[in-house]
């Protein structure tokens, strides 16, 4: 039943080779887990037989199906609280000000997966913006099937009940037969396009404001390294970047410096022409 | 508004059982019938205002006690009666509510009521809308939907 | 405090608060509720619950009349009541949100969309869900 070794490397060399992903040895039960609906799916009763075969008859498509099933996260409205409080409190008041020519702000919501973030996003942007003042939200993921989802803005009784504001559910929302659908409202401030964080980006920016959460904690030092520093060149010179909570730039890329938002940290650019002290000149938040 | 279908009444089945009934995802209600669909045990809510109607959930004299086994996290073994007609009650509950919230509206849903004697109730003067045939644990469960057809004068009391 | 004529559901509801270190008191429906809180809040020394979670189709009185009952007694500002329902059409989350419920839960839930929703009200810390 369990997979061996040799297959449970095979899954982990393809999730690292196409999503720079890092497997490591114990994650069994997790690949088990994601891997059975696939398995289901070709008909195979296990996933060790479903590992086989696609390693005997490499199909890219089934391929990309189990990069797909082993990157795609748990994820829920409002995930976390606090980085959307501190949006509302610490980034929008700074950004009111800084924008008030342009009054624009742009978005990336990086990993999005079935669009939970990005949607959440919009809520806070069109609930607590003043009037005349526009938003634009993009979503990327590296599931080309999270991204029809998350596009489609559609969600099951399940999953609104998880993290969602009743009052934000009535308000944002429509009912959608058994589902729920993100009103055009805030739809057409949000759009969704492929990216891969860990190839090089397609033009992108220069946004405002990033949250790219839970998905650093995934990859290898290097890796990390190396996506921190494409996103700094996405990001406006004085704009806002969210990491998750367990996730930090500290010690890994010091172009950035911590800012501590409320209960949570944010991460801005250093001011350009200023070394980068050795020490992080913010304290521990 | 279309009436409700098949394809709903899978999506609310799969959100009850993941949520309840299988929660390691394990023992899904497969939507095969069994070769036979049994209907010892039967709960039913009525749905009255702009649509008029009921929703049947029934099954196998097993599959109830596992419903009650599971909702009330306590051994089959040690099932009651009154165990089986509280949890297949808040099943039903639970399934009709999601379905009157495809229907017109305003719509008020009855408490449950619950047949453990093999009967499913009487339910004259109706049409079936839809039915959702499955097994759960190699048990048959079904849910229907079924619409009153007599105009309101003419509706039984 | 958990109101639902569903014995089952009483249970599962209680689980998950009582895991999260609530002392819960349950009640079969809003009457049975009112009852309670009269007697050992109103009109004895017991402690205001601090949250309840309402069904709302329930015998004798439902939730959303419990809710508007709650609201209309001053000495009861303290409850926090969320409704755990399977009443879903939009309009009805609207009218028990108008009516005084500061949340609201669809049933079927996972124990985490109750803990996600009491992490909002403020009730539990953030990120005790999984």
């Amino acid at each position: 039943m369990t997979l061996t070794a040799q297959e449970f490397a095979f899954i982990a060399g393809l999730v690292r080779r196409d999503a720079a992903i890092v497997l490591e040895a114990g994650k069994e039960y997790l690949v088990e887990a994601r891997l059975l609906p696939l398995a289901r799916q070709s008909g195979l009763p296990t996933v060790s037989e479903f590992v086989n075969r696609a390693q005997q008859r490499p199909e890219p498509e089934i391929h990309a199906k189990i990069v797909d099933a082993l990157t795609t996260n748990e994820t829920s409205f409002f995930r976390d609280g606090e980085p959307f409080k501190q949006l509302v409190d610490t980034v929008l008041p700074d950004l009111l000000v800084r924008r008030s020519g342009a009054r624009t702000i742009k978005v990336w919501s990086a990993a999005s997966s079935s669009g939970q973030e990005p949607y959440t996003l919009a809520m806070v942007l069109h609930d607590s913006l003043p009037p005349g003042w526009t938003f634009d939200i993009i979503g990327t993921d590296i599931s080309a099937e999270m991204l029809t989802r998350a596009e489609a803005g559609l969600y099951t009784q399940l999953e609104v009940n998880r993290g969602l504001p009743a009052p934000l559910l009535v308000k944002h929302f429509e009912r959608n037969g058994a589902h729920w659908k993100v009103a055009s409202t805030l739809r057409k401030n949000v759009s969704f396009r492929r990216l891969n964080l860990a190839a090089p980006f397609p033009a992108l920016g220069p946004f405002d404001i990033v949250f790219i959460r839970n998905v650093l904690i995934y990859f290898d030092v290097q890796t990390k390294r190396t996506v921190l520093q494409r996103v700094a060149g996405t990001l406006r010179p004085d704009g806002w970047l969210f990491l998750g909570s367990a996730e930090t730039t500290i010690g890994i890329d010091d172009r950035y410096e911590r800012v501590v938002a409320g209960r949570t940290s944010a991460y801005k650019l250093r001011a350009a022409g200023r070394a980068a002290p050795a020490v992080s000149a913010v304290g521990k938040g | 508004m279309s009436n409700p279908t098949e394809e709903d009444l899978k999506v609310i089945a799969e959100q009850v059982w993941s949520s309840y009934l299988d929660l390691d995802g394990a023992s899904p209600l497969v939507p095969y019938p069994p070769e036979k669909p049994e209907t010892d045990v039967t709960a039913s809510v009525s749905v009255t205002g702009a649509w008029r109607g009921h929703v049947l959930v029934s099954c196998s004299e097993p599959a109830a006690k596992n419903v009650a086994a599971a909702l009330l996290g306590i051994d089959y073994d040690d099932v009651a009666e009154e165990d089986v007609a509280d949890a297949l009650g808040e099943l039903a509950n639970i399934i009709g509510g999601n379905v009157k919230s495809l229907l017109p509206e305003p719509c008020a849903l009855s408490l449950p009521h619950v047949h453990v004697d093999g009967s499913n109730g009487r339910y004259p003067s109706v049409t079936e809308v839809c039915h959702l045939e499955g097994s759960w644990m190699a048990e048959s469960v079904t849910v229907t939907v079924l619409e009153s057809t007599a105009d309101l004068a003419g509706a039984p009391a | 405090m958990v109101i639902d004529d569903s014995r089952a559901m009483r249970l599962i509801l209680k689980r998950i608060v009582a895991q999260l270190g609530f002392d819960v008191v349950e009640a079969g429906n809003g009457q049975e509720a009112m009852d309670y809180l009269k007697t050992n809040v109103l009109e004895g020394d017991g402690e205001i619950p601090g949250l309840a979670l309402v069904d709302w189709n329930m015998p004798e009185m439902n939730g959303l009349e419990f809710v508007t009952a709650v609201r209309a007694e001053p000495r009861l500002r303290g409850m926090t009541l969320m409704m755990v329902t399977t009443e879903s059409e939009q309009s009805q989350i609207v009218r028990a949100l108008a009516s005084g419920a500061h949340e609201y839960v669809i049933k079927p839930f996972t124990p985490d969309a109750i803990i996600d929703k009491l992490a909002l009200l403020g009730l539990v810390p953030n990120g005790v869900a999984a």
